[in-house]
């Protein structure tokens, strides 16, 4: 016996919608409850991000970056400034390289507890949300105690950083990670192994590692299909490699490898990496070293052109600037980990029920803000 | 048979985990309330005491303020922004480094710097700040600073802002009816000479 199709019809999820995490149309063409297509539209936050930066110097091209992925802003700075310190060839000291990689796995924690907050959030479960959120606030005030930013930085700088640590941060911080630790377990509690969650995840929206690949899938994402694949071990950058971590990846405990749970689970074992890493750094911190010492006072860079990759909170975060040799950038280019995400959705959601998508897209942690630029 | 029974285990067992954890919170953390009272009560700015210089670092972000008296009108801030919201205009001063009753203009910074130029316009507009903090760092005054903070002293902190009308943003430094007063004081130099 055949299967039976019913009456195709299109759905739009958005541009104004809470699941889509932003401005994002979903155009979902539904045969009852089953998908069977989804277009992502995207362009509602397009801000001109690329263009607008060849019209503004190297220095003032950071504060947008923080713009684009909102946040994770520590790492797109960190992203930008690498790129720069490369086409440039400065060498930073020991105390910069260390306070960015601190900052930037306190920044990963952070996105990373937004990401599963949110997704529980998508699923129903509102009580983890407000927990991660919680938490999360502590690390936005270790920010705002550094450099008076909540949510959009501007403090890492080519060739060092705005500002030194404040008195107290490493204490503070200290103190946060003692407290935090047992939290992820409890987090993990709370909902990596509530049945219903458990239910409405494990085994939905199944990623192949070669699905994965062939979209340019990279970060969690990617992992979770069971590749090891982190630009902090494979391409170490700034001390990545003098640092010692593991790269968890799914294992497919609950359900299949590459499942939604696996995405899950793969960022709360992140955050247990980024507290590991963020504790040995702050062990082997040089007491000193001036943050402003290999600073340019004019940011010119030679003629020619970089592209240079980090690791962000969602996946390879790239940048390819073009220099003529002047003050502007010629062409700088961002390669968004967030959009080959979002690119893979209608590969590994068709054929799911229409409450899966919203599941399957939360799993994927995607941020407009990046996507569009 | 068997999948019926250890579903309806591990349902009871995950929902009686969570609730144990919401029970916790529930004679535990009522201590640490973490929800405020927004205008009623503020939660505490963090302590700024920073080991170094306060004055070559501002490590805040809310209202611009720019001290007049101090400012020398050399448009640095204006260049460092990003998205162009800082208008400076500028005018010569008939005498280097003088006061100017007429138009209350101070000759000399609190720096000793003698000012060569008059400003005669200095709008920012608050609605288009991105509160990237830029245009401090190049001051050469330190007259350009983000209010509250290590700068509490010279204003006190203001990030509570809003208004009935957006171009009530646009906030106008320079003194008022400088331009007008200097074209005066210029017209009877001329005819005094």
């Amino acid at each position: 016996m055949g299967v039976v199709h019913g009456q195709e019809m299109v759905l739009n999820i958005g541009p104004q919608h809470p699941a889509t995490h932003g401005v994002l149309r979903l155009q979902v063409k539904t045969d009852g409850e089953v998908i069977s297509e989804i277009t992502p539209y995207l362009g509602y936050l397009h801000r001109c991000f690329e263009k607008h930066c060849e019209n503004v110097s190297y220095e003032q091209v950071i504060p947008f970056t923080d713009r684009c992925d909102y946040l994770a802003s520590m790492t797109m700075n960190f992203g930008y400034v690498v790129a720069m310190e490369q086409l440039m060839d400065i060498k930073v000291n020991d105390r910069v390289q260390y306070i960015r990689v601190i900052m930037a796995e306190l920044q990963r924690i952070a996105s990373h507890l937004l990401a599963t907050g949110v997704f529980g959030l998508d699923l129903g479960a509102f009580t983890p949300f407000l927990h991660m959120l919680r938490d999360r606030e502590r690390i936005i005030d270790l920010f705002e105690m550094t450099c008076g930013a909540r949510l959009l930085y501007n403090y890492m700088w080519v060739g060092g950083l705005s500002h030194d640590l404040p008195k107290g941060f490493v204490e503070e911080t200290l103190r946060f990670l003692d407290y935090f630790e047992p939290k992820v377990d409890e987090f993990e509690n709370l909902l990596g192994h509530n049945k219903i969650f458990v239910e409405r995840t494990a085994d939905i929206g199944i990623m192949p590692a070669e699905v994965a690949i062939n979209y340019g899938v990279t970060g969690p994402n990617l992992r979770a299909s069971g590749i090891k694949w982190d630009l902090r071990k494979d391409d170490p950058y700034s001390v990545y490699d003098r640092l010692d971590f593991e790269v968890p990846i799914g294992l497919g405990v609950k359900g299949t490898v590459g499942d939604s749970w696996d995405r899950f689970y793969v960022r709360l074992q992140e955050i247990r990496q980024s507290i590991n890493i963020v504790r040995q750094a702050i062990d082997k911190l040089p007491k000193d070293g001036d943050v402003h010492q290999s600073m340019p006072k004019k940011i010119r860079p030679p003629k020619g052109s970089i592209y240079s990759r980090t690791e962000s909170p969602r996946g390879d975060l790239g940048y390819y600037i073009e220099s003529d040799g002047s003050d502007t950038p010629y062409r700088l280019k961002m390669r968004s980990p967030a959009f080959t995400a979002l690119g893979v959705l209608n590969e590994i959601a068709g054929g799911w029920l229409m409450s899966d998508v919203l599941a399957i897209l939360g799993s994927l942690d995607i941020v407009l803000g990046e996507i569009d630029r | 048979m068997k999948r019926y029974f250890t579903d309806i285990y591990e349902s009871v067992t995950s929902i009686v985990g969570g609730m144990g954890i919401t029970l916790v919170h529930l004679f535990k953390a009522r201590n640490d309330n973490v929800t405020l009272q927004y205008p009623e009560e503020k939660w505490p700015r963090p302590e700024r005491n920073i080991g170094f210089d306060h004055s070559s670092y501002n490590v805040i972000r809310s209202r611009l303020h720019v001290d007049m008296d101090d400012c020398i009108g050399c448009l640095k801030c204006e260049r460092a922004c990003p998205v162009d919201c800082i208008k400076i205009e500028t005018e010569k001063s008939p005498v280097r480094g003088e006061d100017l009753k007429e138009i209350k203009h101070k000759g000399v910074t609190s720096n000793g710097t003698r000012k060569a130029l008059v400003v005669t316009r200095f709008d920012i507009d608050m609605s288009e700040c991105c509160y990237c903090n830029l245009c401090t760092y190049p001051c050469p005054e330190e007259c350009i600073f983000m209010t509250g903070g290590p700068n509490a002293k010279k204003h006190p902190i203001d990030y509570e802002f809003s208004e009935p009308d957006r171009s009530d943003l646009i906030y106008r430094f320079a003194k008022k009816g400088a331009k007008q007063g200097l074209a005066e004081l210029n017209a009877k130099q001329d005819a005094e000479a």
